[in-house]
């Protein structure tokens, strides 16, 4: 009688969860599965929204996009622009953890106000960012190139963009990690420490020898945030490098045929190539997640 | 001898000091120099920001830039229209999420473990993955330049949120919850009265920055809205770029300058709250 009671209250509770998980389960179902089975299925076709044609073709799309005279050549710089501009990711986080060690040292004042300064881009409209430092990299106009008294094309040549890029990216995106590399640091026992200097290391030695490995976790979480971003990168293309052919990403040609041009077959081809690098990316780096040390 | 190399590591370590500050003095220039540089272009006649050389300052100052804003885009409505999207989402998204976390944390749920990591890996999917069959859902409805298709996914909850309130709960002692059950409170009452309150700290923090992500987001809104009436802020300002041939830098420069402001001046309030929010948000602290 009470064991038949109490099943009840569980099954009870049961639904109860169940209800309450049910608008994650909703939300993801239409949202995020129904719309990647969509996309994956539009992927072997020759989807055209406006037209309405719709055939399937097999893997023909996927072809395309290595192959096809037109789509060949800017899907193929598009992965290299890409990957060139990932180059933002390691040198913000070798330039973070240099300048979050030096903050961190006891005998240096000020920690709150630069700490302040450093963040200040992250919270900046991402509009502004781009506009800021276009105006700045200007051929004519520009300060950058008064400065130096150059006339660099930055923002025409279809490598200097990416340089220009890089360098804007890693100006947004030390704040962060910077106070992230911070937070893992003050983490880390003063003791060890100071057992290395009883052992007379000196800073060069306390630094790869305590600090790094003992930040690994925040240095795992920069790499797979920094690398994801990376490879979803779109705004800039748009507001920074207006659509310049050497700025042009992954995300870029994926909108720029899709909704552009309604190549739908060809876009959707291209979004789940994107997509399973992610995945891959993310599956991987947890797998080889092993070195990553943990203080506790 | 013991007192030289005393003196000389004395000299040594005000000199690594010095070179620090040096370091660090270049860079918080470095940071804000362009935010400088914004501020002043602002008050320029656009002749004096298309000539050549070094002119940080206006040489005749003039606030026009300002007045032409209002007059070539809705600003006002812009941010009306941002807000129309971060009230809602923030608002019931958290919710949503908190409750569905509870779930989680609190109930026996059925499958829990292989229901979470399946709802966990659409945070591997990108949205570029995503947005073709959305745009085409949105559009086949007519709701494209309306608001609809920014605010209705997150009322569904965030995942990322879900995945950190389920840690924050864990800290939170099962024998609160009891105790209310023996008062006969039922579980939505229970998290309401007894798991919100509690949740607080860690849904302001998860907030702070939905609330910035979605200010700032721009792919999205872009492939929606075509129309200045119903954009938000970031692709109604990227219009004064485009509708000037983006050589009105003065005006493009107020235009950033301004949907910046909002944000800014809530950092510069809660700065210290920002920076122990991130620090909860990635796990580290």
């Amino acid at each position: 009688m009470e064991k038949h009671k109490d099943g009840k209250l569980v099954r009870r509770e049961k639904i109860t969860a169940l209800a309450f998980v049910s608008p994650l389960i909703i939300g993801f179902v239409v949202f995020t599965l129904i719309c990647m089975i969509v996309s994956f299925a539009w992927s072997f076709t020759n989807f055209n929204p406006i037209s309405g044609r719709m055939k399937f073709d097999g893997l023909e799309r996927y072809v395309e996009l290595f192959t096809h005279p037109t789509y060949k050549k800017a899907f193929l710089d598009s992965i290299v622009n890409t990957l060139f501009l990932l180059l933002s990711t390691p040198l913000c986080i070798v330039i973070s953890v240099l300048i979050a060690s030096l903050m961190n040292s006891k005998k240096f004042k000020g920690k709150t106000f630069f700490r302040v300064v450093i963040y200040l881009p992250a919270v900046t409209s991402v509009v502004a960012v781009n506009y800021i430092w276009r105006y700045m990299f200007e051929e004519n106009y520009g300060l950058i190139n008064a400065f130096f008294h150059a006339n660099i094309p930055w923002l025409t040549d279809n490598t200097l963009i990416k340089v220009a890029m890089i360098i804007k990216n890693v100006w947004g995106g030390i704040g962060t990690q910077v106070i992230l590399f911070m937070a893992g640091m003050q983490n880390i026992s003063d003791e060890y420490y100071e057992a290395a200097e009883l052992d007379g290391a000196g800073a060069a030695y306390k630094f790869f020898h305590i600090t790094l490995p003992l930040v690994t976790p925040v240095l795992f979480y920069t790499i797979i945030t920094g690398l994801i971003g990376g490879f979803q990168l779109y705004a800039d293309v748009e507001l920074f490098a207006g659509g310049q052919y050497g700025s042009r990403t992954i995300v870029h040609f994926i909108r720029n045929y899709g909704v552009g041009q309604n190549l739908y077959g060809l876009a959707s081809a291209a979004s789940f190539l994107l997509a399973a690098v992610i995945m891959l990316i993310t599956a991987l780096q947890f797998k080889f997640s092993k070195w990553v040390q943990y203080t506790d | 001898m013991e007192q030289t190399i005393k003196k000389t590591n004395q000299v040594l370590s005000a000199v690594v000091l010095g070179a620090m500050y040096a370091v660090m003095i270049v860079l918080a220039f470095t940071m804000i120099f362009p935010y400088i540089y914004m501020v002043l272009t602002t008050f320029k006649p656009m002749q004096e920001t298309v000539q050549a050389g070094m002119h940080l300052f206006p040489v005749h100052w003039t606030a026009e830039a300002y007045a032409e804003v209002w007059e070539l885009v809705p600003f006002g409505r812009g941010i009306l229209n941002t807000m129309t999207v971060e009230i809602p989402v923030i608002l019931v998204g958290t919710f949503t999420s908190a409750l569905g976390a509870f779930a989680f944390a609190k109930m026996r749920l059925p499958c829990s473990r292989a229901l979470l990591l399946t709802l966990m890996s659409s945070m591997m999917v990108p949205f570029a993955a995503l947005f073709l069959p959305q745009y085409q859902i949105w559009s086949s409805l007519n709701l494209t330049n309306n608001l609809l298709p920014l605010i209705l996914p997150g009322l569904f909850g965030n995942i990322s949120m879900v995945f950190f309130f389920i840690q924050f709960m864990g800290g939170i002692p099962n024998a609160l919850l009891e105790a209310a059950k023996i008062d006969g409170c039922g579980y939505f009452k229970s998290f309401v009265h007894i798991m919100l309150p509690l949740l607080w700290p860690a849904m302001a923090a998860q907030g702070v920055f939905w609330f910035l992500g979605i200010w700032n987001d721009y792919f999205a809104p872009s492939i929606y809205l075509t129309r200045e009436d119903v954009m938000t802020l970031q692709p109604l300002i990227n219009r004064l770029n485009a509708t000037q041939g983006g050589r009105d830098f003065p005006l493009v420069m107020t235009g950033a300058f301004l949907s910046s402001i909002p944000l800014i001046a809530v950092y510069l309030i809660f700065q210290k709250y920002f920076m122990s929010a991130l620090s909860i948000t990635s796990g580290i602290k």
